[in-house]
């Protein structure tokens, strides 16, 4: 009797086993996969995100494990290099009229998708036109709208017209990459979100192939020989799903990863693990900046020599040291450092409590009984926002919080679950009186999305700030196809937001990538980590 | 009983997911997003609706055995997301289950025959410290030790990638996890067993067979333990919650692949269909658990019929 339950068990428990393997794809890996050495010692870059991706479909996805893996399955018509300069991928060269309406792409007549078909004109023209059909549900619509239409020259040269000059529009072919019509080119627009290519078969011409995803493990991807720069030398891809950023620095520690993007707090760390000779770590700017947002619909912060007072009272340098280990720079005004619109002569309103005290002063504020300031009756007094899935910023309020009491300011913190905080946060609730938050600025630094004041009721413009001449020049700034003409511009704008700080601007984020000692070619960049991918290699 | 339960259970479940504030498109956070095009999002799912209205077409849908297609995963059925995931976590669980009580008897019972002894008082003291300690901070510590440093077990993953099936590698990857989700329930198990035993030693039917001569083994073995596991399947049944909800935990510290880790991404990502399906099957879980219990309870126990 006890015998035979425990035969049952054993074969329950053998089923399980065998069932736990064999989900949800039951392939089993072929020969060649099979022979291979083990992702972390061979030829198989192996990579971890916390984050699981969506799908492969750039006119779907949103997240940004889902895009770097289309980077390495699809190819856009440009690329950007390290420091975001444009480059031909798909397209050989291209060039635009003297208004900047026409843009003609001469593409590459070598170039193959996955599934041996030739790449043409035609999927280019498919591709673009997606997120232009009326019956496209999809998130994507915005960066399309200013194309007009698309022309199919010959099978090798596309025609873009675009209804107004638009000078960000190259960095808009270098993150849409091409589909393949003659797979897709059938399915109703309408199915197109939710077909099955974007997370079980999809084909592209990017110099590695689709092999398998599975569900909560990863994602694993295959050199495809007949890439268009030479194949690949890394073998393979994995991109490995892991909870947290606990277990992928413990898995870059012994090897399982080979490749991982660094967080700030994780920087110390990962120094000590370079100084043991277990990784090494290359760092530049981060195409970022972190900031306590106020918002201006406060009567509290409308003055702009109150928000230049707060400013005052932030010793921002200590807070680089303290709470991120160095991996920083003070930040005076928006942009980044990592892209070439940066202003590094911003106005700045350095760390001085006297003076914050005084300026507060000026603007009626004094100490009242309790020793927190006072205006009309009313205290200084408010409540400092920020997500409990960021640590940096938890540190940064605290810090906020007891500066900011030492000029008589009063502040409460009130920390949010990401989802409730960007609900909260974003339009159009806009509830919050302070935030800790930061941008990320895209390939092209157009900052129009921050600080045009036709971005307050829908956009990024979460403090309602507006200035008719910063709304002037951002307007000016897209238009201009000269890169130095539009360097001025944009210097000019950030400049003039320096001035009248709607943020406390804190500091721009240092970026950091480890990767295993015999791991080549990876280097830190903001702009582009996989640039040249195909030549990358392991010893 | 156990369908009213479930449905209760669903009720409660999603208006709390639906109070919980944000929603999907929480994720979406990108200039190049038209808000129009997150509310067309939206209605395509039907989030827009009134909340009980979208409560009435997933119960339709579920009772029909449907459970909707995964918010974020777009055009993923979320049966296919459970289906992957259901039998890692159905292992882990059974896995650290022997392991509970393959551990915890043989110590409960030896505690209980040498009463007082020093052995007895160390397996005390060994199972407070374990009822004391949780879970995760052991298997982070296990991690540091024996993966990091000792490198005798993988960090997480249920396999090696790219290699072909091999048991030996799926136990490799299992072992810790499965140790770790029993230690959460062995401390307890522990006490309760050496309890129990003490009882059954107490009766005198024990005290006949001793009388008669019986080995002092065969007595324990043969007339005490027999007994003395009857109130330890009720136990089991009582601790399958437990189970599924330490699966989290552990699923989350060994990167394991789990519906635990499937429900917590969902949670934070508010894929509504995918919490609703996990909510589901973990109470469905926990109600066949009990009844499981129940059943084992009168095959055990000669004096118990339905």
């Amino acid at each position: 009797m006890a015998k035979k339950k425990f035969a049952w068990l054993s074969i329950l428990f053998a089923v399980l086993l065998v069932v736990s393997a064999c989900t949800p794809a039951d392939e089993l890996p072929d020969a060649e996969a099979a022979t291979k050495p083990d992702g972390g010692k061979g030829g198989g870059l192996v990579l971890a995100t916390t984050a699981a991706p969506t799908l492969f479909n750039p006119y779907y996805s949103t997240d940004t494990s889902s895009s770097t893996i289309e980077g390495f399955i699809f190819s856009g018509l440009v690329t950007v290099d390290h420091d975001f300069n444009p480059e031909g991928d798909l397209a050989e060269s291209w060039e635009f009229s003297d208004d900047g309406l026409r843009w003609t792409f001469h593409l590459r007549d070598n170039v193959k998708w996955h599934d041996g078909e030739p790449f043409t004109a035609d999927d280019v023209v498919f591709s673009y036109n997606i997120p232009l059909s009326e019956d496209y549900v999809g998130p994507r619509g915005l960066p399309f709208e200013i194309i007009e239409e698309i022309n199919k020259v010959d099978d090798y040269t596309v025609e873009f017209v675009l209804s107004e000059p638009y000078a960000p529009f190259i960095t808009i072919t270098a993150q849409f990459e091409v589909l393949p019509k003659h797979i897709l080119g059938d399915v109703p627009i309408a199915d197109l979100g939710k077909h099955k290519f974007n997370t079980k078969e999809p084909v592209g011409t990017g110099p590695f192939k689709f092999k398998e995803w599975r569900e909560g493990e990863y994602i694993l991807l295959d050199r495809n020989d007949d890439y268009f720069l030479g194949a690949p030398k890394l073998d393979s891809i994995t991109y490995k799903i892991v909870p947290d950023t606990n277990t992928a620095m413990a898995q870059l520690q012994v090897g399982e990863i080979n490749l991982a993007g660094i967080s700030p707090e994780y920087t110390e760390m990962a120094e000590d693990l370079a100084q043991k000779g277990k990784i090494e770590l290359s760092s530049g700017p981060s195409n970022a900046f972190e900031y306590i947002g106020y918002n201006l619909r406060n009567e509290l912060f409308q003055d702009k020599k109150v928000r230049q007072a707060l400013t005052h009272a932030i010793d921002k340098e200590a807070i680089i040291q303290a709470i991120l280990g160095g991996a920083g720079t003070v930040a005076n005004g928006p942009g980044s450092p990592a892209n070439w619109a940066f202003n590094p002569d911003m106005p700045a309103f350095d760390y001085d409590p006297e003076k914050a005290k005084q300026m507060l002063k000026e603007a009626g504020w004094e100490p009242g009984p309790d020793g927190i300031l006072q205006k009309d009756g009313k205290k200084f007094e408010f409540v400092l926002k920020t997500t409990s899935a960021n640590e940096i910023r938890q540190q940064i309020a605290e810090v906020a919080q007891q500066q900011w009491s030492e000029i008589g300011i009063k502040t409460s913190i009130e920390l949010l679950e990401w989802s409730a905080y960007v609900e909260q946060t974003s339009p159009p609730n806009w509830n919050f009186d302070a935030m800790v938050a930061g941008w990320s600025i895209g390939s092209d630094p157009d900052p129009t999305w921050f600080w045009h004041t036709s971005e307050i009721e829908n956009g990024l413009n979460y403090n309602g700030y507006s200035n008719p001449k910063v709304d002037e020049l951002l307007s000016q700034n897209t238009q201009i196809s000269d890169l130095e003409e539009r360097k001025r511009v944009i210097a000019e704008a950030d400049a003039i937001v320096a001035e009248d700080q709607p943020n406390t601007f804190i500091y721009y984020v240092e970026g950091y990538l480890a990767k295993s000692p015999n791991l080549h070619g990876p280097e830190y960049s903001s702009a582009n980590t996989y640039y040249k991918l195909h030549e990358w290699y392991i010893d | 009983m156990a369908i009213p339960l479930l449905f209760i259970i669903t009720i409660i479940s999603f208006a709390m997911m639906r109070m919980a504030p944000g929603d999907p498109t929480a994720l979406m956070m990108d200039p190049m997003i038209k808000q129009e095009n997150l509310a067309a999002y939206k209605e395509s799912y039907g989030l827009n609706d009134n909340v009980v209205i979208q409560y009435g077409r997933w119960l339709g849908n579920m009772v029909q055995g449907n459970f909707g297609e995964s918010l974020i995963r777009q055009g993923v059925p979320v049966k296919d997301l459970i289906l992957a995931r259901l039998p890692n976590t159905l292992l882990l669980m059974l896995v650290s289950t022997i392991i509970a009580f393959l551990i915890s008897i043989p110590l409960g019972v030896y505690s209980a025959t040498r009463r007082n002894s020093k052995t007895d008082y160390a397996i005390t003291f060994i199972s407070f410290l374990g009822i004391a300690t949780p879970s995760f901070w052991i298997g982070l510590m296990l991690i540091m030790v024996l993966s990091v440093h000792l490198g005798w077990f993988p960090i997480g993953g249920v396999a090696n990638i790219g290699e072909p099936f091999s048991i030996w590698d799926r136990l490799h990857h299992l072992i810790l996890p499965a140790f770790v989700l029993a230690t959460a329930d062995m401390a307890g198990l522990t006490r309760y067993s050496r309890s129990s035993m003490l009882d059954v030693l107490r009766q005198d039917y024990i005290r006949t067979a001793k009388a008669n001569g019986f080995r002092k083994r065969t007595v324990i073995f043969r007339h005490g333990l027999r007994n003395a596991l009857i109130p330890i399947i009720t136990i089991f049944g009582l601790m399958l919650p437990s189970f599924i909800g330490g699966s989290v935990i552990i699923e989350s510290v060994f990167a394991w692949p789990g519906i635990g880790l499937l429900f917590m991404d969902a949670a934070f990502q508010r894929d509504y269909p995918v919490i609703m399906a996990v909510v589901v099957i973990a109470s469905a879980l926990v109600v066949i658990g009990n009844l499981l219990a129940d059943i084992l309870y009168a095959v055990f126990d000669p004096r118990i019929e339905y």
